[in-house]
């Protein structure tokens, strides 16, 4: 009773706050409305068992994605005139768009009503339970079963940091004040000042 | 293996912390209009900006090493995040299963160095 | 304590729900009673070290000082600034204080005496702190003035460039202690220095990542020598500069609650939580959760300690510790005790 209860409240709140996310006029809305969002749907997670993924999509989508998002969104000068025109020129496109997307749900859902189609595994066999956390279990499988997708997941990473760095680096940006520690902490009052007795009327030699 | 009887704890601490946050916030507004100290004015309302009134929006647009550093942490944390499996389940995987997180560690340590090297961690 | 309640003649149900509740208020009560004195404290050692009395008038030794102050924030106006987005606005310090308070259910104070004992407890701990954010940004935001704003965008960078290193060193941790689950994590620290001592610290390996775990924890909730988002010469008072009366509060409020956790899980993750320093039987007479205030108290010295030594970071010093020094240093550890668990423990 009590988890239904809980799947019917994370799931109205996933909807609404979705809603919400499309129909705030504010974009930084949007994003906080979004937030909302992945967090009820980690509070689904936690009640169909899965604790792990529940974990990640906080930590990953709210923690980490939701941020650059809402970095973004401050800071960039958002011009809502501009934004209202160019809906009205991309509307046929989100049509378009959204038509594409409920085809492949109703396909989607007609394939599974049809039944026969094995989901799960590459080799069609489900995955052994182990009598261990889920997420001793995902481990075991991902380090075991699944190693070349893990390895092509971390290209992927690395294709996206580069690709990161080269969209937002520029080149030539004078560098003021770069600061040495090694060096700093090296430098003895010996390197610095000298001792010297000048002879009256010979100065002294820099 | 979850068990979910404790996650309502949490739940419910949840509930009950928002609650607590909230009245904390309202009720000494709702004092504030009883006892007469809620008195605001125009100037009481404009934002500090040192004695004098602002004369640009605050929200500026903003070096792009902000999100740089945003898109980074997104890649460790992901990375991170492959970790946490992997952590608890060497007695399962073994040899194979460190050898390919170092594998993989590998990759993203290029990455690290390639961002050290361009100067993308560089803040002056 | 359900059979407590059961022994009064409530349904198993209703006695769960009682003895929740009741856990909750025994978790959240505390915490705001300690946060009060530990900023009382706090103030006391920052000026016992700069040779001052610090807060001496209200009560004993001015013990009531913090209380004072809550009445005082309590009885004035709550200023929301014309120009700000009003709803953030107050929604802010709420979701910095949920934040503060809701990490602390998976925190064991004893042999199983734990609100939610659940698998992936550090996990949890690590989310929601990665929540703690919003807080910051959304107030800087909805402010709509210049020093929060910029204060948020320095508060979010330097806490993300910091979570980096804190999760490569938790997965250390992990690594030895073979679980998320925190009492199992406490449990793994018995015996751990020689069959003597108890804690993680006392490992060659885990030593340098407590270090570092200090160093980080001290960034992540923003304490001096990292409280640059509220770098009072620059920035006025950061993120809080337009707050006023119970919502300026709250932000100090989270602020000490994550202060404490963060002392709790140097405490937990690498002294041994509840368990005596020592693994000698009379100790554990002394019941856990006074090991546990001992520990937290210690390394709460050792946080204000620091606070009233140490001059402040500069911003580029901050981001170059927390990406050049502790992000590889951490990845490093990761592979060097994941090799030496493989060798002596896994791989035979």
């Amino acid at each position: 009773m009590l988890q239904a209860f809980a799947f019917y409240l994370f799931a109205a709140l996933v909807i609404a706050s979705a809603t919400f996310t499309i129909l705030a006029r504010n974009p930084v809305h949007s994003v906080l409305w979004l937030i909302l969002a992945f967090f009820n749907a980690a509070g689904l997670m936690i009640i169909i068992g899965a604790e792990f993924i529940a974990m990640l999509l906080v930590i990953v989508y709210v923690g980490a994605v939701a941020v650059l998002f809402l970095f973004v969104v401050m800071m960039l000068d958002i011009d809502f005139a501009e934004l209202r025109a160019s809906f009205m020129k991309n509307f046929p496109l989100g049509i378009a768009i959204a038509a594409v997307l409920l085809a492949e749900l109703v396909l989607g859902i007609g394939a599974w009503q049809s039944g026969g189609l094995e989901l799960g595994t590459a080799s069609g066999e489900a995955a052994p339970l182990l009598g261990r956390s889920n997420i001793e279990s995902i481990g075991a499988l991902l380090y075991g079963r699944y190693l070349f997708l893990f390895e092509s997941a971390g290209l992927i990473l690395l294709v996206a940091m580069v690709g990161a760095i080269v969209l937002t680096h520029r080149e030539g940006r004078a560098v003021r004040g770069h600061q040495d520690i090694a060096k700093q902490i090296a430098r003895r009052p010996g390197d610095a000042t000298v001792n010297t007795r000048p002879e009256s009327g010979k100065g002294v030699t820099l | 293996m979850v068990d979910l009887s404790q996650y309502l704890p949490i739940l419910i601490f949840l509930v009950i912390a928002v609650g607590l946050s909230a009245a904390f916030v309202f009720l000494p507004m709702g004092v504030a209009r009883l006892t007469g100290a809620h008195k605001p004015n125009a100037e009481k309302l404009s934002e500090y900006e040192c004695g004098f009134p602002a004369f640009e929006d605050p929200r500026s647009q903003f070096d792009v090493r902000f999100y740089l550093i945003a898109i980074l942490f997104i890649v460790f944390d992901l990375e991170a995040a492959f970790l946490f499996p992997w952590a608890v389940s060497l007695d399962l995987t073994g040899w194979p299963g460190w050898i390919t997180m170092m594998v993989f560690l590998f990759e993203l340590a290029i990455g690290l160095a390639y961002a050290w090297k361009k100067g993308a961690l560089e803040w002056d | 304590m359900i059979p407590v309640f059961e022994g009064w003649g409530m349904s198993y149900e209703a006695a769960w729900t009682v003895s929740t509740i009741a856990g909750i208020l025994l978790i959240a009560l505390p915490l705001m009673l300690a946060v009060a004195m530990v900023i009382y404290v706090d103030r006391k050692i920052w000026a016992a070290m700069a040779l001052r009395r610090g807060p001496n008038v209200v009560g004993p030794f001015g013990l009531l000082q913090s209380f004072a102050d809550g009445l005082k924030v309590f009885l004035q106006e709550t200023i929301v600034p014309s120009a700000a987005n009003k709803g953030l606005f107050l929604i802010a310090p709420i979701i910095t204080f949920t934040v503060a308070l809701a990490a602390w259910a998976v925190v064991p104070f004893n042999s199983g005496a734990v609100l939610a004992d659940i698998n992936v407890g550090l996990l949890y701990i690590l989310a929601v702190s990665s929540l703690g954010v919003y807080g910051v940004v959304m107030s800087g935001w909805a402010s709509n003035s210049k020093y929060p704003f910029f204060s948020a965008m320095r508060a979010a960078a330097q806490m993300i460039s910091y979570e980096v290193s804190i999760g490569f060193i938790l997965i250390c941790v992990v690594l030895w202690a073979g679980s998320f689950n925190m009492n199992e994590i406490v449990l793994a620290q018995r015996g751990h220095g020689l069959g003597i001592v108890n804690g993680f610290v006392f490992n060659l390996l885990l030593f340098p990542m407590w270090v570092m775990f200090l160093i980080s924890s001290l960034a992540e909730t923003a304490r001096a020598p990292f409280d640059l988002t509220e770098a009072e010469s620059e920035l006025v008072a950061g993120y809080q500069t337009e707050y006023s009366s119970m919502s300026f509060a709250l932000f100090w409020l989270g602020e000490y609650a994550n202060v404490l956790l963060m002392c709790t899980l140097n405490a937990v993750l690498f002294f041994g939580g509840w368990l005596p320093p020592l693994e000698i039987g009379f100790l554990y007479w002394i019941p856990g959760f006074v090991w546990l205030l001992l520990k937290i108290a210690f390394f709460f010295f050792v946080f204000s300690w620091i606070k009233a030594t140490v001059p402040r970071f500069r911003y580029d010093q901050l981001m170059r510790l927390g990406w050049k020094v502790f992000l590889p240093l951490s990845l490093a550890f990761v592979v060097l005790v994941s090799g030496w668990l493989m060798f002596t423990r896994y791989g035979a």
